[in-house]
């Protein structure tokens, strides 16, 4: 017995150190929380003649215009303010440089009172979603008729290097509008013109054959066609964008169409429109060329790379970015960085042809981005990004070698992730939206959150006494460690309804305690002593616990990979609440019940133990029997015993 | 093996027979009322009219929602923007939207207010008809992966009847959302996911405790020995039933009208998940045919089901 003891109460003090250095390490990635971020507004005085403006005049203005303000500092060089909600700051700029009519330069910076220490270990506070702290509404316009030009523009050049391949001369292709091409040829070029175009519509049902006279025909979208199509690249632009916002660890964002061809997105916790723009406005393509081996004297393209050589291009593309897959910056053997590349069954065919064909060849990969330029017209601009060999022949999966530098293969790889647009998109509208639930609504939230939280946590301490106030403390640690990996992951965003799932996992979490303090109780009432009915409690309890946050972490995990939105941020919730429940509910709690129960008690949860005579004695024969299989000799007695039990309560 | 065949003699076995049949008939209940009536699909699902107009003066969110509750007879989301001056309202796609669009008239004549009317436009949903399948699929999978897990580390009867009363959760939910024209929002859909947790956790408990007292007593009787387990861990399930109901029930209360719904779908949620994990989830594997042979790998005859 002494023996026994002993080691386990060795083994133990490892396991509390483990949990010890995890606890503390939840708890440090907590503290961020406790000082959210503020937005500090600096006033400098432009001209010579200082023109005193008193905090109360600022505060008052400000107040007049429902804006917080936490503390105005005036000295000699300025005056600094700050705000009390984050989102307020643009606005308060807006109305300071308004009001203050130039004399003042008004610019603004984030800080935090957090210690500069939490800064230099990149530990920030939980993003909080659209509802609790707003963000930016983005109002994008896609230029579906644009698309449309574009991608007959290429159909153009894929019509002219076939008809030069068919050896069918005098063509003359104009476009003359968004949705139509117009192709003139002699007279003697008619059939061969026809076959031509009768495969194009053949491979591109979509499109439609007009006969405008002998020698000239049209080649267009009917009106039902664009409607489709410009459906079908609203459809692909909502994808990407949705890709976008999700590869730069924005969830929770709301992407909708908006009208014809609009897309409205929110963005919350964003509070710098600019960086946001940058991320969501990249109207990058990537296509992939062939290099033109000067054989075809039509449908080529020239272009030039960043260190200007020069490139002849075969105007045919091989496939394009919206054929990628997945993309991943990585080295090679020699250890040079190269970005692997998986594409979709479609572009995969179509490359395993082009290299089978191309072997030694180089492939060109060509950005493209759109933009407006000084008269508010959309131009394409294009470049070279990288020019590379094909060593083999490739199938879906193959790599882009001759990257110049780690940092350009990730580049890329991002850019290739993030998928391509193939309609150019413009802002259009940009606003800064406030929280959707009110201040007021999110205080009576966080009331009913504490009134639920108490409640428990009184019941607990009430019905289980000592060991409920364990429970209680396994439960605010449980609280705080959820907060900290949430914190620590920069997807996770926290929305009311995620408080409420949080409040419910912490609910759950009360699950744990109570199976095991009842099966505490159990071994109790059987005649166990204290100290062995707490060990056995939580080791048969544990095993019901696993299975049960085993299947419902299977449903997160599902959940998280497939749901969107809202959906994933509840499942991302889900298991981290699970872990952390798991963690404090079993193994915190379990070594704090160890420190606190130290001798067998004479009672213990309001189950007052047997006289010390039949206490020992089944205490006696149940540690011999401590393994299952001994333990079944038994098993009649304690049923027995168990349904009195049962029936007594 | 006649000592499986089900005789409800004791109070809790006729107790959990009637549930069983009672669950039964909720589930048609649901049913009915989702195929007839459908769901009451909220702006998230359907898309909707977005009006947007901007005041000189600014508002507080609260204030304005209340001068436009008089003007907008449904449900409405109201935001604001560029601090309080700019303001937009999003109305399901339903015909009374389309109506009621006089309302910003009347409400720019009446208020008194410098009102500015802006953009009005129809938008789509927010989840798209790919995400609602991808949904369902992603549900069908997890009941489907549970169903394995389960059947490997209890047995199949055991797993089909937790599987079962998961089912059953979800769709009575679905069917008081139905029945009672409750808006269906991304965030019910989210407390469905909770529920699907409870409700596992529930059923996984007391299949434990059956297993349990089965592994200790090879001669026992299934019928006896689901109302022990089910004896044994009725003081846990309304524990956690319990206060996991008092919090809920303090969001419903106090937290106010935006978490209303929530509460409701979790409320109910938890109340059915709890029952259902006596009713079906421990009943379910004795129609079965649970027998103790199956945890004791021995050679077995099909029982005969009542």
């Amino acid at each position: 017995m002494n023996t026994r003891n002993k080691s386990t109460i060795k083994s133990f003090s490892w396991r509390n150190i483990v949990i010890l250095i995890t606890l503390i390490f939840m708890i440090v990635s907590a503290l961020p929380n406790l000082y959210p971020e503020k937005s500090n507004i600096q006033l400098i005085s432009s001209g010579n003649d200082i023109e005193q403006t008193t905090p109360e005049q600022l505060n008052t203005l400000l107040l007049n215009n429902h804006l917080a303000s936490e503390q105005i500092i005036t000295n000699a060089t300025g005056t600094v303010i700050t705000l009390k909600n984050k989102s307020d700051e643009q606005a308060a700029k807006a109305l300071l440089s308004k009001a203050l009519d130039g004399k003042y330069s008004v610019s603004s910076s984030t800080t935090s009172d957090a210690p500069a220490w939490f800064k230099s270990m990149k530990m920030e506070p939980i993003k909080l979603g659209l509802d609790l702290s707003g963000g930016v509404l983005f109002v994008l316009d896609v230029d579906t008729d644009r698309a449309m030009f574009e991608h007959l523009k290429g159909l153009g050049n894929d019509l002219k290097t076939q008809s030069i391949e068919k050896r069918i001369r005098g063509v003359n292709f104009t476009q003359t509008n968004n949705n139509s091409i117009e192709l003139s040829f002699p007279i003697s070029m008619q059939n061969k013109v026809e076959s031509l175009l009768s495969d194009i519509t053949k491979q591109s049902p979509e499109l439609s054959v007009k006969n405008i006279g002998n020698t000239h025909k049209s080649l267009f979208y009917s009106p039902q066609e664009q409607v489709s199509f410009r459906q079908a690249t609203m459809k692909q632009t909502l994808k990407t964008m949705r890709g976008r916002i999700e590869e730069l660890g924005i969830s929770e964002a709301i992407t909708q169409q908006q009208g014809k061809n609009r897309i409205r997105i929110e963005l919350p916790g964003v509070h710098d429109p600019e960086e946001a723009k940058r991320i969501i406005g990249a109207t990058a393509t990537l296509d992939f060329y062939q290099l033109a081996d000067g054989s075809h004297t039509a449908g080529v393209l020239q272009m030039a790379d960043s260190s200007g050589r020069k490139f002849i291009l075969n105007s045919k593309v091989v496939f394009s970015g919206s054929s990628i897959k997945n993309a991943r910056a990585g080295q090679d053997e020699m250890g040079m960085p190269l970005v692997n590349l998986t594409l979709d069954s479609v572009g995969g065919k179509k490359m395993s042809a082009f290299s089978k064909e191309n072997i030694g060849k180089p492939m060109v990969t060509l950005f493209s981005e759109f933009h407006r330029d000084s008269n508010n017209e959309i131009v394409k601009k294009s470049k070279i990004i990288n020019v590379a060999n094909i060593s083999q022949h490739l199938g879906s999966q193959f790599s882009i070698t001759n990257m110049s530098s780690p940092q350009a293969a990730q580049e890329l790889s991002l850019l290739l992730r993030a998928g391509s647009l193939n309609a150019p998109v413009t802002i259009v509208m940009q606003r800064n939206i406030e929280a959707t639930l009110g201040a007021d609504n999110i205080d009576n939230g966080v009331k009913a959150l504490s009134i639920g939280i108490a409640f428990t946590l009184l019941f607990m301490a009430v019905w289980y006494r000592t060991l409920g106030l364990i429970a209680n403390v396994a439960l605010a640690l449980n609280l705080v460690s959820l907060l900290g990996l949430m914190s620590l992951l920069p997807g996770a965003v926290l929305t009311l309804p995620g408080i409420a799932g949080l409040v419910l996992t912490v609910g759950m979490a009360v699950d744990a305690n109570v199976l095991i303090f009842e099966r505490i109780k159990e071994e109790l009432r059987r005649g166990r002593k204290t100290l062995s009915a707490i060990e056995v409690g939580y080791k048969s309890a544990f095993a019901t616990i696993l299975d049960a946050n085993i299947t419902t972490m299977i449903t997160g995990i599902i959940l998280y990979t497939i749901g969107y939105g809202p959906v994933k941020g509840f499942a991302i919730i889900l298991c981290l609440g699970i872990l952390t429940s798991m963690f404090t509910g079993v193994f915190v709690a379990k070594a704090l019940t160890n420190m606190v129960i130290r001798d067998n008690k004479k009672q213990l949860m309001g189950i007052a133990l047997e006289d010390d005579t039949k206490a020992s004695r089944i205490a006696q024969s149940s540690t011999k029997l401590n393994t299952k299989n001994k333990s079944k000799k038994t098993t009649k007695s304690k049923t027995e015993q168990l349904t009195d039990l049962g029936a007594n309560s | 093996m006649n000592n499986t065949k089900v005789k409800p003699t004791s109070i809790i076995s006729k107790l959990r027979f009637a549930s069983f049949y009672f669950a039964a008939a909720l589930i048609v209940i649901s049913l009915v009322g989702l195929f007839t009536k459908g769901l009451n699909l909220g702006l998230d699902f359907t898309g909707g009219y977005i009006t947007e107009f901007s005041t000189e003066q600014s508002f507080e969110q609260a204030e304005m929602q209340q001068k436009l509750s008089s003007y907008l007879s449904e449900d409405f989301q109201l935001s604001s923007a560029d601090n309080g001056t700019h303001w937009s309202v999003r109305q399901a796609d339903n015909n009374a939207g389309q109506q009621n669009s006089t309302w910003l008239t009347e409400f720019t004549q009446s208020s008194g207010l410098s009102i500015t009317p802006q953009d009005a436009m129809y938008i789509g949903s927010q989840v798209g008809d790919e995400l609602i399948e991808q949904g369902g699929l992603a549900l069908l999978t997890a009941a489907i992966v549970i169903l394995v897990y389960l059947s490997l580390r209890f047995e199949w009867r055991l797993a089909a009847g937790s599987v079962v009363a998961l089912m059953h959760d979800v769709v009575v939910v679905l069917g008081i959302f139905a029945w009672f024209e409750i808006s269906f929002d991304l965030t019910i859909l989210a407390s469905l996911l909770a529920i699907i947790g409870y409700s596992l956790n529930d059923s996984i408990i007391v299949g434990d405790k059956v297993r349990e007292i089965i592994m200790r007593n090879k001669n026992s009787n299934v019928d006896t020995t689901i109302n022990l387990a089910i004896k044994s861990t009725l003081v846990r399930t309304l524990i956690t039933s319990g206060t996991t109901l008092a919090t809920v029930l303090a969001i419903g209360l106090f937290a106010g009208e935006s978490l209303q719904g929530f509460a409701i779908a979790l409320f109910s949620g938890i109340l059915v998940g709890t029952y259902s994990s006596i009713a079906l989830s421990a009943t379910i594997p004795q129609l079965l045919g649970l027998s103790p042979d199956h945890y004791h790998k021995q050679a077995q005859e099909i029982c005969t089901l009542p």
